[in-house]
């Protein structure tokens, strides 16, 4: 039989994992000072919105230009795919690779990932468990990796600056793409994988 | 019933996942062991040796190598007899003169502010571990770099030079300089410092040491 702390009046700190009475729900913890709570607060209606958010900045940060690459004074501002396209047509098929992943596989994933992960919360899904607890690490852990194509923007308009021989500068949609990717990792942050669990009890208790 | 007072009023002798919230009786931990939750798999805590000796060393040379990463050239583009040098702070500043303000503020706090904060918050931390001494801001330094920790991007900073460095392969001839040497050094050490941390010890010191 396996019991969750909350059912037996335990909660822990979120911060520093310090285990209190349920007494302490709402004050302050002893030992680090963060406030107690014995589940995120609004965990699943503060990660749907800044899903959604994620998700509408998506739409601007794949159809605006993220960079503008000139030579010779030629050259127009390209969009991410546009970007990794140029990669391919010069062979540099796994440096595209890397890009796409980074840009356009990752959130996209990131983004169907939690969603299932909210639905398994909301539905009372209970199968998987342990998958979903990979994935919930996965997408923690893969977030911060889309800002590659950011910092790529970054590094070039600061060494391609050549005058009118060569110059990279950025455009707008590397805001919006910087935007979408902040969205998902403070999603991620604010969901609690405990409540997919507290579902997982439920139905235990139901059937036993 | 009975059985959930009796828990309530002795909190502090159970583990509690703090992924899936199992509860689990407290017990002894040797160093250099992991405990893994028998529910959700998540690991619950990994004792280090000499944890706080080991991110004091690796705070202070990542200090150390903070300096050049960001002062020296990371890399330096050569074409026609023309040259021009990169740094962090300076594709900060290219952002900022392509009026994308907001971003370029994202790559401060991620590529210097935060990195730097780090190190100076784990050095001054278990500096006072290490030493037994009671100090100020001890629990909002833990905190801190617990909140920060996700937000240092180096390592990212740095896969984005080596997709740089292949982008610019066919137009120019690209050179790396010392600051990139650094900058490798302290992208290692910063993932060592977040490997030895040991943040159960950590919190049980600073717990200790407050109560005096
Ligand atoms: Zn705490
Ligand atoms: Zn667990």
């Amino acid at each position: 039989m396996q019991h969750s702390a909350l059912t037996h009046g335990i909660i822990i700190c979120q911060r520093c994992e310090k285990p209190a009475s349920i007494e302490q729900d709402k004050q302050q913890c002893p030992r680090c000072g963060t406030r107690i709570h014995r589940r995120k607060q609004h965990s699943v209606a503060y990660t749907w919105a800044l899903l959604l958010a994620s998700m509408i900045m998506l739409v601007p940060a794949n159809l605006l230009p993220i960079m503008t690459f000139k030579s010779l004074g030629k050259g127009d501002p390209a969009t991410i795919m546009q970007g990794v396209l140029q990669l391919l047509e010069h062979d540099m098929l796994g440096i595209a690779l890397v890009v796409l992943t980074a840009s356009i596989i990752i959130p996209v994933m990131k983004i169907i990932g939690l969603i299932i992960l909210l639905l398994t919360i909301q539905l009372g899904w209970t199968t998987n468990m342990r998958q979903k607890m990979l994935m919930y690490h996965f997408v923690e852990w893969i977030g911060r990796w889309s800002m590659l194509d950011i910092f790529v923007v970054a590094i070039l308009a600061a060494i391609v600056q050549l005058g009118s021989l060569a110059s990279v500068t950025g455009n707008t949609g590397a805001t919006a793409f910087a935007a979408a990717v902040i969205f998902t990792m403070l999603a991620a942050n604010c969901f609690d994988t405990r409540l997919i669990w507290d579902k997982h009890l439920e139905q235990l208790e139901v059937f036993p | 019933m009975r059985d959930r007072d009796l828990a309530s009023t002795q909190p502090g002798k159970f583990w509690v996942c703090p992924e899936c919230d199992l509860l689990m009786n407290r017990r002894a931990m040797p160093d250099r062991h992991e405990a893994h939750c028998p529910r959700c798999h998540s690991l619950i805590i990994s004792s280090k040796h000499h944890s706080i000796e080991w991110t004091l060393a690796l705070a202070i040379a990542g200090l150390i190598l903070f300096l050049p990463a960001n002062i020296f050239p990371i890399l330096t583009l050569n074409t026609l007899g023309l040259s021009q040098s990169e740094t962090i702070f300076l594709s900060v500043k290219a952002l900022y003169d392509s009026q994308l303000y907001a971003v370029s503020a994202l790559v401060l706090m991620s590529a210097i502010i935060v990195p730097l904060m780090k190190l100076l918050l784990m050095a001054y931390l278990s500096a006072c571990l290490l030493f037994h001494k009671p100090a100020p801001l001890l629990a909002w330094a833990m905190r801190s770099y617990q909140q920060l920790d996700s937000w240092g991007m180096l390592e990212i900073y740095m896969l984005g030079i080596l997709v740089s460095i292949v982008k610019l392969v066919d137009v120019a001839d690209v050179t790396p300089g010392i600051g990139l040497y650094s900058l490798t050094g302290l992208i290692i050490v910063t993932l060592l410092t977040s490997t030895q941390l040991d943040k159960h010890r950590f919190w049980r010191r600073i717990e200790q040491l407050e109560k005096r």
